[in-house]
C-alpha cells in the first residue's frame, strides 16, 4: 500500500497527540502510515471474521530506521505474523514493513490485537 | 523528566479518531460501546502512546530522534481520566516511560523509548 504523507493530516495528528506540528511528522503517526493503511484491510477482510467491536489493541512496537518527511510517499506491506487462540482470547499478531520510494526501510510496526468473545 | 498530565476529552478523542483515520465507533458511539460491553467510550490506545511518544520526544531532544518504542495497553481511558505522562532517562539511549490514572493505576506498561543520544 502506498501512503502520501501530507502536510494537512501531519498537523492535525500532531495536534491530537500534544505534538507542535512545526517539529514534523510525528513518531506515532506511523500509526496511520504504517499500521493504519493495513490494518483495515485484515480487518475488513471476511475471511479473518473479526468483529470490530470486540477488537482490543494489547501491544504496539515501532522501530524506525529514520522519521518520513512531510511529500514523501511510502510503502507498507504487511503479514499476520500469528494468530492464537487463549483462555478464549484470539491473538492476533500483525507485522507491516515501511519503506520509501527507493526500497530503503522506514519504520517497522509490531501489533498485538485481541479480539474478545 | 519529562512529564505531561492530560485530561482526556470525548472531542479529543474525536479530534484523534479524524486524524489517525481510526473512526471505530467503541471510541465515537456510546450506545454501541455498552453494546459490546465496554462502559462509554474509550481512547485509542495509540492516541495514548501517541501522547507519551510526544513525551518521550522531547525528553530525547526531538521527534527525529526516537529510533523504537513499544508498549503495552494495560488499561482502558474513558472521557475524564486524567492520565500523568512521563518519560524518564533509564541508561544511554534509554526512557522509561509512563502513563498513570487519577487512580494511579498504570494504562500503558512495559513501555520504553530508544533514542540516538
Amino acid at each position: 500500500m502506498r501512503f502520501d504523507i501530507e502536510s494537512d493530516r501531519v498537523s492535525a495528528f500532531a495536534r491530537a497527540v500534544g505534538a507542535d506540528p512545526a517539529d514534523g511528522v510525528p513518531p506515532t503517526f506511523a500509526a496511520v502510515y504504517s499500521l493504519g493503511v493495513t490494518a483495515p484491510q485484515l480487518f475488513a477482510d471476511e475471511d479473518a471474521a473479526v468483529d470490530f467491536g470486540r477488537l482490543l489493541h494489547a501491544e504496539q512496537e515501532f522501530e524506525w530506521r529514520r522519521h518520513p518527511q512531510v511529500g514523501e510517499t511510502i510503502v507498507s506491506r504487511a503479514r499476520v505474523a500469528s494468530d492464537t487462540n487463549r483462555r478464549g482470547m484470539r491473538l492476533v499478531s500483525f507485522e507491516t514493513e515501511t519503506t520509501d520510494q527507493k526500497g530503503s526501510p522506514v519504520c517497522r510496526s509490531r501489533a498485538l490485537f485481541v479480539i474478545r468473545s | 523528566m519529562s512529564e505531561r498530565r492530560v485530561t482526556f476529552t470525548r472531542e479529543q478523542i474525536a479530534d484523534y479518531a479524524e486524524a489517525s483515520g481510526d473512526q471505530n465507533p467503541i471510541h465515537l458511539d456510546d450506545d454501541f460501546a455498552r453494546s459490546v460491553g465496554l462502559p462509554g467510550v474509550i481512547a485509542h490506545g495509540m492516541l495514548q502512546m501517541g501522547i507519551a511518544a510526544t513525551i518521550a520526544s522531547e525528553a530525547a531532544g526531538g521527534p527525529g530522534r526516537l529510533r523504537r518504542m513499544s508498549v503495552r495497553f494495560a488499561g482502558m481511558v474513558v472521557p475524564g481520566d486524567t492520565v500523568t505522562f512521563s518519560a524518564q532517562p533509564a541508561g544511554e539511549g534509554r526512557l522509561d516511560v509512563s502513563a498513570v490514572n487519577q487512580r494511579g493505576e498504570a494504562v500503558l506498561t512495559k513501555a520504553i523509548a530508544e533514542y540516538e543520544p
